[in-house]
């Protein structure tokens, strides 16, 4: 069957609801900051679907600027997550508890 | 459009998204989020959008999966209690999975988007480069500085967050 | 110069002396009465030029807050009335001033003197130029706090201390009825400017209220030493002599009257009536109660006392059927209450302000020795203040021909023609007035000195005595007659006078020689030189009766302590239980455990902030979805 709008979204949200379940689910810190990664990179997918489907450009400039801010937040989050580790020489998230109350 | 190199891709995306957030070791997480953005890239080519899917390879996986390896690989996580997730959370992760699930089916099952002219039609949009070159020097001028100006402030960021600090030795 | 100009000018020299006086002159004396003086001179001038210059009426207002439809201006009304009390202020202030050059010469505190001088001055003389209820009521606080502060000049003393606490909480009450009433008016009619509220009144389009000119009188009560709110003005006699003659005799308490006066188009029938009796029985209080003092400055307060009563009491009778060349009927009425309280006014300044003055020559004669018992002799020992002293004297008894004759006579015929009991009580007054004043003035002055601060008294300088001259001078021509000065001052307010004609003319001359010269024979043979009140020795049952006053501060003091005391206690036990405890703690520890709730949720783990998370998104969703 023809491949239409409806595939291309499906497919973004089962990967937007892969990646929640990952950040949920695990407990190291740097692969929830790659599920999270995952659910970025399934917007961008539905966002270029649509931009393609409808016919207009926006969705496809949209995307440079979620690559950008995704790779700067990575980088910040990374640079976090290793001050982290130095401090508590873990990067559990279940370890990592301190502001607790 | 052929649905074939649709659903090959959509598979291979899927599966080593699966891999991502179930696998043990870390590393083999990290290929397996690389593989999900190889398959990512596919998909953009499908929907004619050739420089996005170069960026993406370029960008996320060259750069951006390269810096998660390194991270693993610096942080060289032992003694410690290395279970991927405990019960509870699994538990949990699955009820949000369905509440996300059943949201998602709702939205669509309402049939909320109204279906688009079929594909055929549309042009191709994302053939060339000086199109989008245009548009982010005229139209998107303004976002295009912002996000240099983020990232400038990003790896500042970086950099102050990363510095060791020496204790202050008192004035002698 | 222009009449707004001046007009500024004579508000804002005092009020530039006062602050050089305070922030910078405070030890420097000399150099603070030398700015003081000048200022007073300035303004003596500038307000000789705005009085004889012609210039009346003229507009002058600047907006200085504004609350939506309200608002509060600072301005200047000039008229006759005006004009009149401005040249009292303004004379007799510049007359003190030099006198206190000379009084408190070995004063260490004489900068913080002068600088109070000068704020009075600048309060005073901004409830007399004032256009509007507000602009008074602000000055006349100011002029209370002024008196505060001069009272309060010997602060080491603790009976000049309470005397200062007592003279600003008394008039506070009075000011609380003032407010009241000048809100009422505001209320009532729209307005507080006097112009505006002149102009409704002659267009008929005036509220009638009793009410309100009685909640204005309540501020005369307080500024003016009324009863019951009198208690202030004996003790505040512990200021130094020339702040007694300044604020307490000449002008302060003046300004009740003036007060009064200003807004006579807001008077209706049973006002005036209760602001007669209650000048009336003021007037007779005071004067039964001055018989029995011993010291010098109070048997003056007291007379104060009762002088004003009997301008208060004039106001009040004011309903007198002859037109007085005004053109309105309804302010015929008025008028002449007008005219003879002002009159009154005009000239009980000028002689109660030498009789202070003479007072304090004599204190400062004698090494400041104020019991008239032991003084005695003094008219050889101080010619010149005794010459003006027997003026003043003479004046307040009303002796034909001097200042205090014409006005009281005004006053005598008014209640004459309009309420005999009035004018019955009145008439015992001045017999009373005569009869006190003959007393403290033969014991004083006249037969041999009693003690060794008499026997060295000496005359003072030359700012001690010229200002008695000026002022005897001014007590003599200061009135209507031949050689009466009060036409060229007042203007159309000497036309509101009441003036007796034919038989009723005759009746009232008559009727004050025999007042004044039964009272002074009475005093002349009742009292003898000696170290002991005659009256005291003849009959001291009597005498304890008059001297206590009637026993009021003791039951001011009683209501104090055993009635308003314990009231307060309760309401600061019930404050400190519902208020504090209830309501502030109460709810500081609502907000408390809210935070301890808030807190609670802070785990630490990760993963339930981001089930927090999709908590929200799906509430965000389903209400764009429209589910709820």
């Amino acid at each position: 069957m023809t491949v239409g709008l409806d595939q291309y979204l499906f497919l973004s949200a089962l990967l937007f609801a892969i990646g929640f379940f990952g950040v949920l689910a695990r407990r190291n810190a740097i692969v929830i900051f790659m599920s999270l990664e995952l659910m970025l990179m399934a917007s961008t997918l539905a966002l270029v679907a649509f931009s393609r489907f409808n016919g207009t450009y926006s969705g496809n400039v949209f995307v440079f600027f979620i690559l950008a801010i995704a790779a700067a937040e990575v980088a910040v989050g990374l640079a976090i997550i290793v001050a982290l580790f130095r401090h508590r020489k873990t990067v559990m998230v279940d370890e990592l508890n301190a502001l607790k109350n | 459009m052929p649905a074939l190199p649709f659903y090959i891709l959509s598979a291979i995306t899927a599966g080593c998204a699966l891999g991502t957030v179930a696998l043990r070791n870390t590393v083999t997480a990290a290929f397996c989020l690389l593989g999900s953005l190889l398959g990512m890239s596919g998909l953009f080519v499908l929907l004619d959008a050739y420089l996005l899917a170069a960026l993406l390879v370029l960008v996320y996986a060259g750069a951006i999966v390269a810096l998660f390896v390194f991270i693993v690989m610096l942080l060289d996580v032992r003694g410690s209690d290395t279970r991927p997730a405990t019960r509870v959370s699994l538990a949990a992760a699955g009820v949000a999975f369905a509440v996300l699930g059943a949201g998602l089916a709702v939205t669509f099952g309402r049939n909320l988007m109204a279906t688009p002219a079929p594909l055929a039609e549309a042009p191709g949009l994302g053939a060339s480069l000086k199109f989008y070159g245009e548009q982010l020097f005229t139209t998107y001028l303004l976002p295009v500085q912002i996000v240099g100006f983020l990232l400038l402030i990003a790896m500042l960021g970086v950099i102050v967050i990363s510095k060791r600090f020496a204790p202050v030795e008192d004035a002698k | 110069m222009a009449p707004d100009l001046l007009a500024s000018l004579i508000l804002v020299l005092p009020l530039a002396s006062a602050a050089l006086c305070a922030l910078f002159l405070r030890r420097q004396g000399g150099l603070a009465s030398a700015v003081s003086v000048t200022a007073a001179a300035a303004i003596a001038v500038c307000s000789g030029l705005l009085i004889f210059g012609g210039h009346r009426e003229f507009p002058a207002s600047w907006e200085w807050l504004r609350f939506g439809d309200f608002a509060l201006s600072i301005g200047f009304k000039f008229d006759d009335l005006s004009a009149l009390m401005l040249f009292v202020v303004s004379f007799v202030g510049f007359l003190i001033h030099v006198f206190s050059l000379g009084y408190m010469h070995d004063d260490p505190a004489r900068g913080r003197y002068f600088g109070g001088l000068s704020i009075f001055m600048f309060s005073m003389l901004g409830i007399v130029l004032a256009d509007n209820l507000l602009m008074i009521f602000i000055f006349w606080e100011l002029v209370g706090f002024s008196s505060y502060l001069l009272i309060n000049h010997w602060f080491e003393r603790p009976s000049a201390a309470a005397a200062s606490k007592k003279a600003f909480i008394v008039n506070r009450v009075g000011d609380f009825g003032f407010l009241l009433g000048i809100i009422l008016c505001y209320w009532l009619n729209g307005t507080v400017n006097l112009s505006e509220l002149a102009a409704k009144s002659s267009a008929g389009a005036l509220v009638a209220s009793t009410a309100v000119p009685l909640l204005l009188f309540c501020g005369a009560l307080g500024k003016s030493a009324q009863m019951p709110l009198h208690v202030w003005l004996p003790d505040a006699m512990e200021g130094p002599t020339p702040v007694s003659a300044l604020i307490h005799a000449a002008t302060m308490v003046a300004a009740g009257i003036y007060m009064l006066c200003r807004v006579h188009v807001l008077m209706v029938p049973d006002a005036l009536t209760a602001i007669m009796w209650v000048g009336t029985i003021t007037a007779l209080y005071a004067a039964i109660c001055a018989i029995t003092q011993r010291d010098i400055k109070k048997v003056l307060a007291y007379s104060t006392l009762s002088q004003l009563g009997y301008m208060v009491a004039a106001f009040g009778l004011g309903s007198l059927a002859v037109e007085h060349n005004v053109t309105t009927p309804g302010a015929a009425a008025l008028a002449a209450g007008v005219g003879a309280a002002m009159f009154h006014l005009t000239t009980h300044a000028f002689f109660k302000a030498l009789l202070f003055l003479g007072s304090g020559s004599v204190i400062h004669g004698c090494h400041h020795e104020q019991d008239i018992f032991k003084m005695g002799g003094l008219a050889k020992k101080m010619p010149v203040t005794f010459a003006c002293f027997t003026i003043g004297v003479l004046a307040i008894i009303g002796m034909p021909g001097l200042a205090g004759f014409f006005s009281k006579d005004a006053i005598l015929y008014l209640a004459m023609e309009n309420n005999t009991s009035v004018f019955a009580v009145l008439t015992i007054t001045a017999v009373l007035t005569s009869f006190y004043m003959v007393r403290m003035w033969k014991l004083t002055f006249l037969g041999a000195p009693r003690t060794e601060s008499s026997e060295h008294a000496h005359e003072g300088g030359f700012t001690l005595w010229a200002p008695l001259v000026v002022l005897a001078i001014l007590s003599i021509v200061g009135a209507t007659g031949p050689l009466g000065l009060f036409p060229k001052l007042a203007g159309s307010v000497a036309t509101l006078i009441p003036v007796a004609h034919g038989s009723a003319h005759t009746t009232i001359l008559l009727v004050s020689l025999a007042v004044m010269l039964t009272g002074a024979a009475g005093a002349w043979f009742f009292y003898r030189s000696s170290e002991n009140d005659a009256l005291e020795q003849a009959s001291p049952g009597f005498f304890r009766v008059l001297a206590s006053k009637l026993w009021i501060d003791e039951a001011y003091g009683y209501y104090v302590a055993k009635i308003q005391q314990p009231f307060a206690r309760a309401l600061s036990f019930v404050e400190q239980i519902a208020l504090a405890g209830f309501i502030i703690r109460g709810l500081a520890g609502v907000a408390g455990v809210i935070g301890i709730g808030a807190r609670t949720l802070h785990i630490g783990n990760v993963h339930v902030y981001v089930y927090w998370f999709l908590i929200g998104v799906v509430l965000f969703w389903s209400y764009a979805m429209g589910l709820f």
